[in-house]
């Protein structure tokens, strides 16, 4: 009887270890992705493209990256934007509008509201880099899909965390870690937009996907397409050029 | 009636008792006075909440593309991507009669910033010519004039000036999506602040001169989102709309023309909820007023029991004895009437013609999106009066009939021999 009872306490031990090693490893393969992908510091150049059901307009940029908190876009062309820029510190964002040689702090009432319109909004820039601290994340698939081996994580907001997604899903290569795809679901279920990653080759120093294209769900035919041309990591840069002054500089 | 002897003594009998004839006609003139009053009040609140909801900015009519309604997406101007002709279409419109201004209007969606702060803006866009003749919210700025066209001007809510900690003269700084899918951003001057007592309007409203705004998110200069249109009276909007609807068919635009009947469907709701009521205030006030005559009857009808006798033993008809308590309580109904019409007419043409301000006993409330302000508003209805005048006649006959058949059933002997 005791030899059971002492079976039963051992295997409830390891099941709980179990789940609390797969909460961790699934955290640390989305960390990892994110420092393939991010690096400590980065700059690169990249073209977005937009496309609607109104307009398509192309916009090439340069990027700087510190960390997860800290970021600066400079847009280079079309020379009638080129100069205006866009920071992002901590939860903030401000954007510089050469035209009439201001900074504008993006209001809390326009989080929400789409970044020089694209189909990403000013919430996208601030909280793509905080999955880890503002989901739960658990590993819905672990296996083969389409002949290769992918993890699939379903990442549950936590309770008091300020994000609009009802959950969102995350297909990740496992040979190289790489991203594949991000669909986010709205509150209800249902699918709201899929983020694509592709053409993966090497840039900077490593492998990563070249190409992002955003598409909403309710606009279709819209996207968003990003494609990095330049890309350099753990470059030589510190929070200082983070400021506003250097938002203002222009080229 | 005056051949009738029974009327003359009716009449004569209300002056046996002048006091009490007085007090009771004065209880009826007042209950009259009461239902006219309350209607009439009801009614100003409900008038002042339409003429607000539609005056103030909306106007009663408003033409959009047919798409444009509920998103007002940028986009969806008045004839598509091509736009159209405006002025040709604001002169098909004025000329209907019922049509008392028409003004164009565009519409975006951004920020005003002033230093450290910023606010989301409604930007609306507005031929300052033409604006004033139709909505009211521009009419008295407190401070400042209406922007001018090419001058990069507007003007702004109270509110938002708060916020943004700016006056006028002071430059902020727009920024709107454009149509082209670039960030139009510019430096304006505020030129005046307007205030209509509306937290959302004060906060987020942001009036520029239609081609700035226009130039601002790259906008064609026929290309807007509304044809706001004003009628002289509220209630003939839905006729005027649909008879405009059908005067720009042929243009083919795939226009949309909703009165604000079919806008604010919640506030028709309401008017009729309003008139729903004044059978309430009828039944209230007469069926108190009912009661306190008949009171009146009943004692002076007692008081007359042994005169009642008489005219029985006399050979009077019992009919005859109900004929005259009738006629006595026909006579204090004109009575009341003529006392109750003296008392209501003149109050109610001067708080129509100059409302006695309320403030002092309720602020400024707001209902429907509508603001109201504190004033004793009274509207005529005519019907309501002769309504509420044969109602007084008739409840003052209804109150004598039971003291008029206990009259008539005095027993002659035993009432005459004290009994």
């Amino acid at each position: 009887m005791r030899v059971v009872s002492n079976g039963l306490a051992v295997l409830a031990c390891l099941s709980v270890a179990s789940t609390a090693y797969g909460q961790v490893s699934a955290r640390d393969i989305i960390e990892r992705v994110d420092r393939i992908t991010r690096g400590e510091s980065s700059r690169g150049v990249a073209t977005m493209e937009v496309v609607t059901e109104h307009w398509e307009r192309q916009v090439t940029m340069e990027l700087w990256s510190l960390g997860t908190d800290h970021s600066l876009v400079r847009v280079l062309s079309p020379a009638r934007e080129a100069g205006t820029a866009t920071l992002m510190a901590e939860d903030d964002i401000w954007n510089y509008l050469p035209k009439v040689d201001r900074t504008i702090k993006v209001p809390a009432s326009m989080m929400g509201g789409s970044w020089m319109g694209s189909h990403f909004t000013n919430d996208d820039l601030v909280k793509e880099s905080q999955l880890v601290d503002d989901y739960d994340i658990e590993v819905a698939f672990d296996g083969d899909r389409d002949s290769t081996t992918v993890w699939e994580f379903r990442l549950t907001p936590k309770p008091e965390a300020p994000v609009v997604w009802g959950h969102v899903a995350f297909r990740v290569r496992q040979d190289d870690y790489m991203p594949l795809w991000a669909k986010y679901y709205d509150e209800d279920g249902g699918l709201s937009r899929t983020m694509i990653y592709s053409e993966f080759r090497e840039l900077g120093d490593r492998v990563v996907p070249t190409v992002m294209d955003m598409r909403p769900e309710d606009k279709p035919g819209e996207r968003t397409t990003v494609r990095y041309d330049e890309l350099e990591f753990d470059i030589d840069i510190d929070r200082s050029f983070f400021s506003l002054q250097s938002l203002r500089r222009r080229r | 009636m005056s051949e009738s002897p029974w009327w003359r003594i009716g009449w004569r009998n209300l002056g046996r008792h002048r006091k009490r004839t007085v007090i009771t006609a004065l209880g009826l003139a007042v209950g009259y006075f009461a239902v006219v009053f309350l209607v009439g009040w009801v009614e100003g609140i409900t008038a002042e909440m339409v003429e607000n909801a539609t005056g103030l900015v909306s106007g009663q009519i408003e033409i959009h593309a047919s798409e444009y309604r509920p998103e007002r997406s940028l986009y969806e101007t008045i004839g598509g991507r091509e736009g159209t002709d405006v002025a040709q279409m604001l002169r098909e419109i004025a000329a209907d009669s019922a049509v008392v201004a028409a003004a164009p209007r565009v519409y975006a969606g951004g920020l005003v910033s002033s230093g450290e702060s910023t606010s989301a803006g409604m930007f609306m866009g507005i031929d300052p010519q033409l604006e004033p003749t139709l909505s009211r919210f521009l009419d008295e700025l407190s401070a400042g004039r209406l922007p001018e066209p090419g001058r990069n001007e507007l003007v702004i809510g109270t509110e938002m000036a708060r916020q943004l900690v700016a006056g006028v003269g002071d430059e902020v700084v727009v920024v709107a999506p454009g149509a082209d899918g670039s960030m139009g951003n510019d430096l304006f001057r505020i030129a005046g602040i307007f205030r209509t007592g509306m937290a959302e309007l004060d906060a987020t409203f942001a009036v520029l001169h239609l081609g700035d705004l226009q130039t601002l998110v790259v906008l064609e200069p026929g290309r807007i989102h509304e044809v706001a249109v004003s009628t002289a009276d509220p209630w003939i909007a839905a006729d005027t709309a649909a008879r405009l609807a059908a005067n720009l068919a042929p243009a083919d635009l795939g226009l949309e023309v909703a009165p604000w009947t079919e806008l604010r469907p919640e506030m028709v709701e309401y008017v009729a909820l309003a008139q729903s009521f004044y059978f309430v205030i009828f039944v209230v006030v007469f069926a108190i007023a009912i009661f306190g005559v008949a009171n009146t009857m009943l004692m002076a009808t007692f008081e007359r029991r042994r005169e009642f006798a008489v005219m029985l033993a006399l050979g009077t008809t019992p009919r005859s004895v109900v004929l005259t308590v009738i006629s006595e309580a026909f006579a204090m109904g004109l009575l009341s009437l003529l006392i109750g019409s003296a008392i209501t007419f003149p109050l109610m043409i001067w708080w129509h013609n100059a409302p006695p301000d309320l403030s002092w006993l309720y602020g400024e409330v707001t209902m429907f999106g509508a603001l109201l302000t504190p004033s004793l508003r009274v509207e005529y209805n005519l019907a309501v009066w002769l309504q509420s005048g044969v109602a007084l006649v008739l409840t003052a006959l209804l109150a004598a009939l039971y003291p008029a058949v206990r009259a008539a059933r005095v027993p002659p002997a035993d009432t005459l021999s004290g009994l």
